[in-house]
């Protein structure tokens, strides 16, 4: 075991994935000598060379139209999509093209390519640098959404999406780049599509999603003070979506709550909220509680992005109502 | 590029089974026989034709909606009518129509209902060929109207700036849906002035499927060469409207002058004015390929439609229920 930031967990899981497949190759925008403009890639192109790991004009639409190209054509490309809220551009190929292939074509043929990029409020970059674009891919069938918690997952899960014949929109946490945690040494994947418990408790389960995982352990920490126990379940993979240990936990504590860092409306809470209504309604002993943001673009000024992003208090406040306190 | 006399007459019979395939879609569809909605090539025919015949047969190709002719030419014929009437033999069972296949061991990239969106997809197919090391040329077609979107100038550039092995057609029938291209493009007169990037262009007769293989065989010999990219514009017409629901609103006068330069009667004539075929094997040769294209409409008509299933392909590498929930 080592102790690794998350940036140098993802920066590991390239490099291996780099070095154990040739077909695989990074792009984006200044990631090559630059490193990236939060050096997630930094040292790869120096590693690896200039066919493998290379700058591209300042255009997500190459970016995502080549990536789905040369995926087609048997490579493995890794983007890089400098801020989440930039998936907007690339979202005609990731959602016509990408998410459509292997359904339109009938021979097998896949599109195993990786977007990675950042999302997350908390650092004042505005309402274009912050948002957390997971709602609005939930709805494409073939997509599949990954946003990890910990610098273990992180590598093992980027890693195994790049190993994925199915495309991957990987999001990373911008805020938590900094954020350490035990990695083991050497290589291991993190299976894609399988949901983890990241805390067992018996009262109150509590499903949270990327940055929001560590919010809701937190928030978990401070309610065993009280002797309030409450289960965390990190789905990891969004879409789709490993239901089952979401109902499991749900039948034993009878109570959840879900938190996620967009907005509440239209939420990935609302889906989670939803599945378990229709499957375990009558093993819950009180109303759902959604924690997210309210229904504003991230705003700019610090006590407003404050108020906007989710965080513990909101989470002790949400389980307190499922049990009714 | 020199071609035998014998892929010459195969370069006709290709010309010759796109029109006839396209006339028997527009027989089927006006008798309310096709699903699927026909955006017919018809007119257009030598530029597909000419410039597949250009290429390897490992060559990628990415066809727009109206590029019939490569289809047609590295698909069963049985299979492209299935994939127009949604019937379980056609190229995805069912799940899309056959102007939007896709086939990897025939080398046709898919495409999708976004005009243009396909044209960096054709050149992540060329950054592939470098990044493999294989000598796979992409070839791309897109209308006219595509040339006014954001994606061909982003893949123009970024083809040019990585010397991929690209080859750029654009279709131009002088027709942007309903609109005259020349009403919303700032050019002079032709869409290369658009380019403007660090590549070569040239404008091509594409009613002349000689001149069009010329112009692609170059192109693509450039590309293999790892000499870049090349633009080619091939002058066009359709005969049919861009959909067959959009009723005819151009000049009838306009649509005959572009009759007289037909590209299968311009082939067919000089055919037999180098007295490569002579009327006899015109005659059998028309025969044949209607008899083909009849058979092909049969078998489709009879064919049946894909049992529910078909529908769930939708992740190559997870198991999911029709509910997008993981099967474990």
């Amino acid at each position: 075991m080592s102790e690794l930031t998350v940036r140098e967990s993802i920066n590991q899981a390239l490099a291996e994935e780099l070095e154990r497949d040739e077909r695989v190759f990074l792009y984006g925008e200044d990631v090559a000598d630059y490193g990236g403009l939060y050096q997630v890639t930094a040292g790869l192109q120096e590693r690896f060379g200039e066919e493998r790991v290379f700058d591209t004009p300042l255009s997500e639409t190459t970016l995502g139209g080549t990536a789905v190209g040369a995926a087609l054509t048997g490579t493995r490309p890794v983007v890089e999509i400098m801020f989440g809220d930039f998936l907007a551009i690339v979202a005609d190929h990731l959602t016509n093209y990408a998410a459509k292939m292997h359904f339109n074509y009938g021979d097998g043929t896949s599109v195993p390519l990786v977007v990675r990029t950042n999302y997350g409020a908390g650092d004042q970059f505005g309402l274009h640098h912050s948002q957390s674009p997971i709602a609005w891919f939930q709805n494409v069938p073939g997509i599949k959404l990954v946003a990890p918690s910990t610098p273990h997952d992180y590598k093992g899960l980027l890693k195994a999406a790049i190993r994925d014949d199915d495309p991957v929109i990987f999001l990373e946490n911008k805020l938590r780049y900094e954020t350490e945690g035990e990695v083991p040494n050497g290589g291991y994947t993190v299976p894609l599509c399988r949901s983890d418990r990241k805390r067992e408790g018996e009262d109150v389960t509590v499903v949270a999603i990327g940055g929001m995982v560590d919010v809701a352990l937190a928030a978990a920490d401070r309610l065993a003070t009280e002797g309030i126990d409450v289960e965390v379940i990190d789905p990891r993979t969004v879409v789709p979506l490993d239901k089952e240990p979401i109902f499991d936990s749900v039948r034993k504590t009878h109570r959840l709550v879900v938190v996620h860092e967009a907005a509440t409306f239209g939420g990935f809470g609302g889906e989670i909220a939803a599945e378990v209504a229709e499957e375990a309604l009558f093993h819950l002993d009180a109303p759902i509680e959604r924690v997210g943001a309210p229904f504003t673009p991230v705003p700019f000024a610090e006590n407003l992005e404050e108020a906007y992003l989710p965080d513990e208090d909101d989470v002790i406040a949400a389980v307190r109502n499922t049990l009714g306190e | 590029m020199e071609l035998t006399d014998e892929r010459r007459t195969e370069v006709y019979e290709s010309l010759l089974l796109t029109r006839r395939f396209e006339e028997a879609v527009l027989e089927a569809y006006e008798s309310g026989g096709v699903p699927e909605l026909p955006h017919l090539s018809i007119g257009q025919e030598a530029v597909g034709v000419g410039a597949t015949y250009a290429l390897e047969e490992d060559d990628w190709i990415a066809p727009s909606l109206r590029t019939r002719a490569p289809i047609l030419m590295r698909v069963p014929l049985e299979e492209v009518v299935a994939g127009m009437y949604g019937t379980r033999s056609g190229p995805s069972e069912g799940r899309t129509t056959q102007h939007h296949m896709g086939s990897t061991e025939r080398a046709i990239l898919g495409t999708t209902g976004m005009v243009g969106s396909h044209l960096n997809v054709a050149v992540g197919a060329g950054l592939s060929s470098r990044q493999l090391g294989n000598d796979r040329v992409s070839t791309v077609f897109f209308g006219d109207g595509a040339t006014t979107r954001g994606e061909f100038h982003t893949a123009l550039n970024y083809a040019a700036v990585e010397d991929l092995p690209v080859v750029f057609v654009i279709e131009n029938n002088g027709w942007t849906e309903e609109t005259p291209i020349g009403q919303v493009a700032a050019v002079e007169e032709d869409l290369i002035e658009f380019a403007g990037h660090d590549l070569p262009s040239s404008v091509v007769d594409g009613q002349d499927a000689d001149e069009v293989i010329a112009a692609t065989a170059e192109a693509a010999e450039r590309a293999r060469a790892g000499d870049g990219p090349t633009l080619l514009e091939m002058k066009t017409y359709r005969y049919r409207p861009h959909a067959e629901v959009i009723p005819e609103r151009r000049d009838e006068a306009e649509i005959e002058r572009w009759k007289a330069r037909d590209p299968v009667t311009i082939y067919r004539d000089r055919l037999l004015e180098e007295g490569i075929v002579d009327e006899g094997w015109l005659e059998d040769a028309d025969a044949s390929i209607r008899a083909d294209v009849e058979a092909a409409f049969q078998f489709a008509r009879e064919d049946p439609l894909p049992p529910e299933e078909a529908m769930y392909q939708v992740y190559a590498d997870v198991e999911v229920d029709r509910d997008g929930g993981v099967v474990r």
